[in-house]
This record gives structure tokens, sequence and C-alpha cells, in this order.
């Protein structure tokens, strides 16, 4: 238990912060200049691997060696679903976190990573209750959003924010334990787990941030004020004309996420954004959200 | 008992652990004295405040995003004007006047008299739980549960002398004079100093807003805050 402190309680100290996607160091330093919390060390951003449609694997840990050398800030690293030797290697290299991530092309379709094995603490995604409480018992330290990565396209990442804010009030509407059974029985979710959720009042034993789909400032301070504890930025800044000052501006923005005024100064002459690709545009079978379960 | 007046706590709220330092704070209770607990962005939020925590977090976050919002001068100006302050992990980096292993423009409040240098114990994987013996200034508490993330030690205390211009060592801007002596609180078994005093400004390595304990917390209010009124 004094291990899952640890873990989970450096996602505490990103709260209220932006953890940013970086192919290399250059990027990773501009991202540490912008008020970063973290940076996520990955060799491509999601918008080019959506577009690249090939496998997509941890990256070479020469290249997250590199970004560990430039910055002070913690660095992350994704491993595919279920790829524990990944996960074993991130841990080998010393990163600060690992993203266990629908991003890349899942590794096994039927399990998930034994998180509590490892000392090193994992972010993992999750659409709604049971995926986020199934993350949480095989030992995630910290949630995020699937949203939909590499679209520019903040309302799957809303959906999922709404999805589980509504699941957790409906199972604390529950008056018996054969409600509770019922649900737990049905939403594949083990039940001590579920139990938990209840005796803390409906919250979660770690951080849950939104991801997927973050390109704006306002769709920054929108997630915050839906309830997400921080934000993950994956294509938008980079994709965007100007990365430096739209990283500032959605830094600023989940600082201050209740004040308007100051966001739309945040918002304004940030020049071309990412384009993007609406969700309604993909099939369900192609969209990364669908893979984990 | 009559209350005197309600006392007004800031916790610092640009990024981090700052929710967990007001829920800790909540626990607390010092007889004849009522408080509120309240989160600053602005410069009027800190005004209004007796005393103020800066939490853990990222320590150049916090400081680019107090910069950029234009709250750094006001936060310097709060340091001078000699309120009771805390900082934990990333706070006791900004609450420093040196630090090692910085960024170039992160700027600091050098309200007491230390060298900080940040993450001193190495990665996340170096990160640590321990109890510690604090009896020595918060009585009974003789064991702590003490929480090291990616934490910072102070690796100096500063004296008149070392004004060295050391181009590895970021400086504070900031002109205060701390006119107490710097008590060192607490060292670990390897000698590094993990907990400091100065007067009404106090520095820990850990995070004690992480502990099922509020006796910290408890001390913070009784012998920083309701001393300094």
């Amino acid at each position: 238990m004094s291990e899952f402190k640890i873990k989970a309680g450096l996602a505490q100290m990103l709260k209220g912060g932006v953890i940013m996607d970086v192919v290399n160091a250059e990027q990773a330093k501009i991202a540490e200049r912008a008020g970063a919390c973290a940076v996520m060390a990955l060799e491509r951003i999601p918008a080019d691997m959506r577009a690249s449609g090939q496998v997509c694997r941890m990256s070479d840990p020469q290249m997250i060696k590199e970004i560990m050398a430039a910055v002070s800030i913690p660095v992350m690293a994704k491993c595919r679903i279920g790829h524990f030797v990944e996960a074993e290697v991130l841990e080998a290299l010393g990163v600060d976190y690992i993203d266990e991530s629908e991003v890349l092309t899942p590794a096994d379709k039927k399990y998930h990573i034994v998180k509590n094995d490892f000392k090193v603490p994992f972010v993992c995604g999750a659409k709604d209750l049971g995926e986020a409480l199934r993350r949480i018992n095989e030992g995630a330290a910290m949630l995020r959003t699937k949203g939909e990565a590499g679209t520019g396209d903040i309302s799957e990442a809303v959906k999922h924010l709404r999805q589980i804010k509504e699941e957790i009030d409906y199972v604390m509407s529950l008056k018996t334990d054969k409600e509770i059974e019922e649900f737990a029985k049905e939403k594949r979710i083990p039940l001590d787990t579920l139990k938990e959720l209840i005796a803390n009042g409906g919250k979660f034993p770690v951080v849950n941030f939104a991801a997927g789909g973050v390109a704006t400032p306002s769709d920054a301070a929108l997630c915050v004020k839906l309830g997400a504890e921080g934000v993950f930025v994956g294509s938008g800044i980079f994709k965007s004309k100007n990365p430096e000052k739209l990283a500032k501006a959605i830094v600023d923005s989940v600082t201050n996420y209740n004040d308007s005024k100051k966001i739309m100064e945040y918002s304004t002459d940030l020049g071309e954004l990412m384009a993007g690709v609406s969700i309604s545009s993909i099939k369900d079978n192609e969209k990364l959200s669908s893979r984990g379960w | 008992m009559t209350i005197e007046k309600t006392l007004v706590v800031g916790v610092l709220a640009l990024q981090g652990a700052f929710i967990e330092h007001i829920n800790h704070f909540k626990q607390c209770q010092v007889e004849s004295y009522a408080f509120s607990f309240v989160e600053v962005r602005t410069e009027e939020e800190l005004n209004k405040c007796h005393a103020l925590v800066i939490p853990g977090g990222e320590s150049t976050a916090i400081s680019l995003i107090s910069q950029r919002t234009g709250l750094l001068k006001p936060l310097m100006d709060f340091v001078k004007s000699n309120k009771p302050i805390w900082g934990t992990c990333a706070g006791l980096i900004f609450l420093s006047k040196q630090i090692i292993n910085g960024k170039p423009g992160q700027q600091i409040l050098g309200g007491m008299d230390i060298q900080v240098e940040r993450n001193a114990f190495g990665r996340q994987l170096d990160s640590f739980q321990q109890n510690l013996d604090f009896s020595s200034f918060i009585p009974e508490l003789t064991d702590f549960p003490t929480v090291f993330i990616r934490a910072p030690v102070i690796s100096k205390i500063l004296n008149d002398e070392q004004q060295s211009d050391d181009a590895d060592v970021i400086y504070s801007k900031n002109d205060y004079v701390n006119d107490r002596p710097v008590e060192v609180l607490h060292k670990l078994d390897n000698g590094f100093i993990v907990a400091v005093r100065q007067g009404n400004k106090l520095g820990t390595s850990f995070h004690p807003e992480l502990s099922e304990n509020h006796k910290f917390h408890q001390w913070f209010l009784q012998d920083f805050v309701v001393n300094s009124i």
C-alpha cells in the first residue's frame, strides 16, 4: 500500500497541470518552458500514427533517454496494451510514468498489464466506470479519458468524462448490496473495487485527467470544468502553427479554468490550430478508444 | 471561548496538490480561532490571506505560471510583508533564495536563506516513504509518515558571505531580508536536510498533505499562523 501512495502521489503533484506529447528533445524543452508539468515521450504523435495505418510500438529507448536528459520535469512513455515486456524495458530505462496506451497497437487482446507487479507507476485510459475500476484493480495509479487521440475533436473526451460521472452518480444511488453486486457483475467490475469506490464517497483513489482531442485553451478548460484534474495534450500543440504560444495558453487556461475573461485572452491570436479530423468521419472500428476492454 | 476573528489561510493553486492541503487543514482546530482556507490564483485572493501555503507540484510550472499570470510580484511582496508561509516540495523550491538543478527563467521567491537542490534523490523510481521522528519540534509526533516524491533537499544553509555568482545556481531576485536564523528541523540519516524553519517561514521536502495524519498542518496553524498575529 505504501508503494501505491508513492505511485499515486506523483500523479497528485501533476494535478492542475498539462502533460504534453513530444517527439524529440527540442519539443520537450519547448513544453518545459511553457510550464508543462510532465512530458510524454513518443516517436510519433497520435495524429501521425492515425494517418500511418502502421503498427505502432514503444518508442526507441535512445529517443526517450534524450528527452529524459533534456528536461527536469517528469517524463512518461507509452507501451502497448498488455505488452509487459515493453513496460519492463521502460522501467529499466527509469521513466517516471508508463502510459499503457490504446494509441499504440494492442499487444494482448484479452489482458492488460498487471501493473501492481511494477515499481514504476502507470496511467491508463478509461471511457467508462468499468474500464476505470478494472484498471485501478490492476494497479493503475492514474487514469485519463481515452478521448479520441490524434483528432483534435474534444467530443469523445467529453463523453468519457460525463459517462464516468453519470455511472458514479448511479452507483452512489444504489441502496442494497444486491443492486451493487448486480451492477458489478453487469459492468465486469471487481466487487471489492466497486465497494471501495462507494466507501470513498464516489471518488477514485487515483487522479483522473482528460486526454484525446484537446486542441485549444477552451477545450482544456472545458475538461477541467467537467471534472478532469488535469489535461494531456497530444497532437494539438505541435500540429499547430505556433506551438510555444499555444502550449503556454493551454497551461494558463487549466490554472484559470474558471475565469472566462482570462481564457478569452489566452485564446486570442494563436494562429492556425491543428486541422483535425471530426469523430463522425471515423468508423467505429477505427476508433482508438475502442481498443482496451 | 469567543472567536477573535477569522484567519484566512491561502493555498497557492496555480498547479499541483493544493486541494490536499485544504482538506488537511479542514480537519484541524485551534481553540478560539476560526479559519477559512482558500485557493489562491490572483493578487486579490492573495491579499486577503494571513498566511500562505505553496504546495507540491512541478516547481518550473508553478514559477512560470506565476510569472505569466502576474502573480510573481505580489507573491514576492507577500514574502516581504513577513506573513507566515509554508512550502512543501515544489513549494520549498519556490520559497528559497537559491536553487540548483533549476531551469533558466525559473524565478523564486527568496523567502528563506537556503539553497535547494531539485530532484535531489533522483527520478520517480527513487521516490520513497518513511516514518520520521519530529518530536523535537512537534510534541509527541514520533512516528510521522512522510512521502518523498522526486523530492528536493536543502543543500545549503546560506549566510552573508555566500554571495558568489555561480552559473549553476539560480538566485532569487527578491531583495527581502529574513532577519531570523535558519533552524534545521530534520535531517535524514544520510545527512540530507529535509525540514527547515526561518522565523515564520517553513520549508519541507516531503508531503505532509499526502499522509493520513493532519498533525503537521495543526502545528503550522498553531505555531506559525496563530502565533504571528
